[in-house]
């Protein structure tokens, strides 16, 4: 475990990458009291990713992208923001998981290649070297997306680069720091940051499963705005269609995610309001088995296959 | 002597160029490809309805590309009659993710090539979001803390813009940029579910109602996408454009021009589209055929056969292979290297001269730069062909949002057949993307994407021509051959997506 005040500079570290705005008073004034300067910083790398769980932390909306990256920023490295390039680049990365610069809390999107670890090299080493040096140093690390969570797309059923998840890796290799998962394909941004949000004002959150309960404490279905068309049994019966998604495929009974209430890009939408059957992309069984497509085909639709 | 730049940053994924370097001047590059996961490998075997999700997880940066390829594949493979509505839907979140992708990659992960970052520090205005940064990067270079203002600072060594007013300017503008493209994000998620990662694309449509207070929503967005386009986003490339002239003569790719053109007019199979497609070799643009795409792997790490027609296509990883120095194949079109990518489209429209809107564009901007359509082949001829793709599809984008019809369908109604084949093409943000899908017992038995960056980043094909980066990469004279800002500038300018590129 660690304690409080290693929470709290872990939060203001990730709020500070990610971003943390309308805090509530007391956390705003426990942040305040850090010595910016003094802030252990955030080494995200990549491995067997898509750069779609980046893509979505740049669309939190508060607080500003400004605010982001300008005085809530720790993020020391990050493949699709930093300027530096190359050797220059290696040596930053290199300077942090040696332990030479400082405190700081490695963020990995992706899964890892445990069978092939020619899949995935940056800067002449296996992706896995990173983890391996990070492990000495890093004050702990979150899992950013499924694919670090629980495998994801990368890990699906016949890959041939033997796909883990980064907890799958520090558990054979015994690894014990602190480690938080935050699934998704990809995590929703308020996921990430409201995480830091806890750490701060109360502590470590309740984890289930490794993620935090708050979020990924209750099925889609529990609390999805159509669970009164399911009681009804009134059911879409083709795509396109309203009503309760289930016969369609909807893996909200099976996944655990907040979105029906937080819904998503700016709380514009999200997929069952679009009509669109969950796919469970924050299931740790998301995409995995070739035999569990994502969609059932109707009566009709199995007929003309028939 | 050999120099590696990898991994470059501010791109999509793993890449490294191996450059030899001699008397100053590139004399030879090698494009790696150092991530791969296998898609086409544990594609088979799963429901074709599965292909729009999974292959969206090729690429986080652009997946609704790659949504809407697997949908036109699979529409080929149904034989599916698409309704208006469900063209049009496509077509929306398609067209609002391009404008997404054009903004982060001129400000997030091109900018910082060419503008002075430490400008900032001689700001003397009020704006309150360039104060916040002023003082932030001031504290951090006073707190002693090793890598002050990272991830901006450290930077490579090199010429940047000199004019504190433009490097303000341009400062500001990357800021809001970011507000920007969360913008566009949101309008294509309004019928595409969510964004990154739609669930409501399918083969045929979407499942989102065309209701009225959602049109005017997507209308009121793009419209705020459209004016930052042109009161900032042009101006600010023909801004930069002037700073470094050279590079209107500096990365030009040696090989053709491939498009597949982009967002079809109507609902109709093989209809028109806004931007034509084609394919451009010697000076002239011919018809695409798919059957003309091979794909080498002398030089990637595959044991599989070499040369394959994208439906014979194969996949057995040989991560050791000798020779081999990157997991991207080698595309080849009848056996010609090409470049993809905005200036590929603009390119092959002008030269039909079908978009009267892009040959008015092309035609303005070439005069006030005194430039040649045939510098579009450039560096900064790629940055200026996406800043007008941007303002032809922003408003192609408006005037499609009023052609729905409430009351219509949104989607065919899908049935998956015993088997089928389709191709389904298209251009992404980075250009022209090629999915294939053939159906056995309703399961997919081979999927093959051909994925604009598997152009651009190609590694050498077997008779050892270069691909369209190296190509361009080759040739270029360097002041500081350990650092290179000038073949980073050039490898920018083709937006590489590594993830794409080798999937």
């Amino acid at each position: 475990m660690i304690d409080r005040r290693q929470f709290i500079k872990m939060a203001a570290t990730l709020s500070a990458a990610f971003g943390v705005s309308n805090l509530p008073a007391e956390v705003a004034a426990a942040l305040k009291k850090i010595n910016p300067a003094a802030l252990p910083k955030l080494i995200y790398l990549q491995g067997l990713s898509c750069t779609g769980c980046s893509i979505s932390l740049l669309q939190a909306q508060s607080p500003s992208p400004a605010t982001l990256i300008t005085e809530y920023s720790q993020l020391a490295f990050h493949a699709d923001l930093s300027a530096v390039s190359g050797k220059k680049a290696l040596a930053l990365i290199e300077s942090f998981i040696s332990g030479q610069a400082g405190p700081y809390f490695l963020a990995v999107e992706g899964a890892i290649p445990y069978k092939m670890p020619e899949a995935c090299v940056i800067g002449g080493h296996p992706f896995h070297w990173y983890l391996d040096q990070a492990a000495k140093t890093m004050a702990g690390a979150v899992a950013v997306g499924t694919c670090a969570s629980h495998g994801g797309i990368p890990a699906a059923e016949g890959n041939p680069t033997g796909a883990i998840s980064l907890r799958e890796y520090y558990a054979k290799t015994k690894v014990t720091k602190p480690l938080i998962s935050i699934p998704g394909c990809p995590p929703h941004p308020d996921w990430v940051w409201h995480t830091i949000v806890h750490l701060v004002k109360i502590g470590m959150p309740e984890l289930v499963n490794g993620a935090p309960q708050l979020f990924f404490g209750h099925k889609v279905h529990d609390s999805c705005p159509r669970y009164h068309d399911f009681q009804q049994e009134i059911f879409a019966k083709k795509l396109g269609d309203k009503g309760c998604l289930f016969k369609l495929g909807c893996l909200g009974p099976d996944t655990a995610a907040d979105c029906p209430t937080r819904w998503w890009n700016g709380g514009q939408t999200w997929c069952i309001d679009a009509n669109a059957p969950c796919i469970g992309c924050a299931s740790p069984i998301f995409a995995r088995k070739k035999n569990f497509p994502f969609y059932r085909l109707t009566d009709g639709q199995k007929k003309a296959i028939a | 002597m050999k120099i590696d730049l990898g991994p470059i940053t501010r791109i999509e994924g793993h890449l490294n160029v191996r450059t030899t370097v001699d008397n100053g001047r590139i004399t030879d590059a090698q494009c790696m490809g150092e991530m791969f996961r296998g898609f086409e490998v544990f594609l088979q075997g799963r429901s074709p309805m599965d292909a729009q999700q999974i292959t969206q997880r090729i690429c986080g940066v652009c997946p609704y590309a790659h949504a809407i390829a697997s949908s036109y594949a699979q529409e080929n493979a149904y034989q599916l009659n698409v309704p208006p509505n469900g063209r049009i839907l496509h077509n929306l979140v398609q067209g609002a993710n391009h404008l997404y992708d054009y903004l982060l990659h001129f400000y997030q992960l091109s900018a910082l090539d060419f503008v002075d970052i430490t400008a900032i520090l001689k700001y003397q205005g009020k704006d309150t979001e360039l104060l916040k940064i002023k003082n932030w990067v001031q504290a951090e270079l006073a707190a002693g803390k090793p890598f002050p203002a990272a991830p901006f600072l450290p930077r490579l060594s090199g010429n940047y813009i000199s004019d504190t007013a433009l490097n303000i300017g341009a400062i500001k503008h990357y800021l809001e940029a970011m507000a920007l493209q969360q913008k566009a994000n949101r309008a294509a998620a309004i019928f595409g579910g969510k964004f990154p990662h739609s669930t409501a694309i399918f083969p045929g449509g979407c499942t989102q109602s065309p209701r009225i207070d959602l049109i005017t929503t997507y209308i009121s967005l793009i419209q705020e996408v459209k004016d930052f386009i042109h009161n900032k986003y042009i101006p600010d490339i023909v801004a930069v454009a002037g700073c470094f002239k050279e590079y209107w003569n500096i990365g030009a790719s040696k090989g053709g021009f491939l498009s597949f053109g982009l967002l079809p007019l109507t609902s109709a199979r093989n209809s028109e589209r806004l931007f034509a497609p084609g394919v451009l070799l010697d000076g002239k643009v011919a018809k695409v055929d798919f059957g003309s795409i091979t794909q080498d792997i002398k030089h990637a790490k595959y044991s599989s056969a070499s040369g394959l027609k994208v439906r014979d296509s194969a996949l057995t990883p040989a991560p050791n292979k000798t020779g081999a120095y990157s997991w991207t194949k080698a595309p080849r079109y009848n056996g010609r290297m090409v470049e993809v990518g905005p200036a590929a489209r603009v390119m092959v429209d002008y030269l039909q001269g079908h978009n009267p809107t892009v040959k008015k564009l092309v035609e303005s901007f070439a005069a006030k730069a005194k430039i040649n359509a045939g510098q579009l082949n450039s560096v900064l001829g790629r940055h200026l062909s996406r800043a007008i793709c941007a303002a032809v599809i922003a408003d192609f984008l408006l005037a499609q949002a009023e052609q729905l019809d409430p009351k219509g369908p949104t989607m065919a109604e899908i049935r998956i057949p015993a088997s089928g084949e389709g191709y389904g093409a298209t251009d992404a943000s980075r250009g022209a993307l090629l999915h294939y899908l053939r159906i056995e017992k309703h399961k997919i038995a081979r999927y093959e994407c051909v994925v604009p960056t598997t152009w651009n980043a190609s590694p050498k094909d077997d008779l050892g021509n270069p691909g369209a980066m190296e190509s361009a990469l080759i040739g270029t004279k360097v002041k500081i051959a350990e650092e290179q800002i000038e073949a980073l500038r050039i490898v920018h300018s083709f937006d590489p997506c590594i993830a794409c590129s080798v999937h």
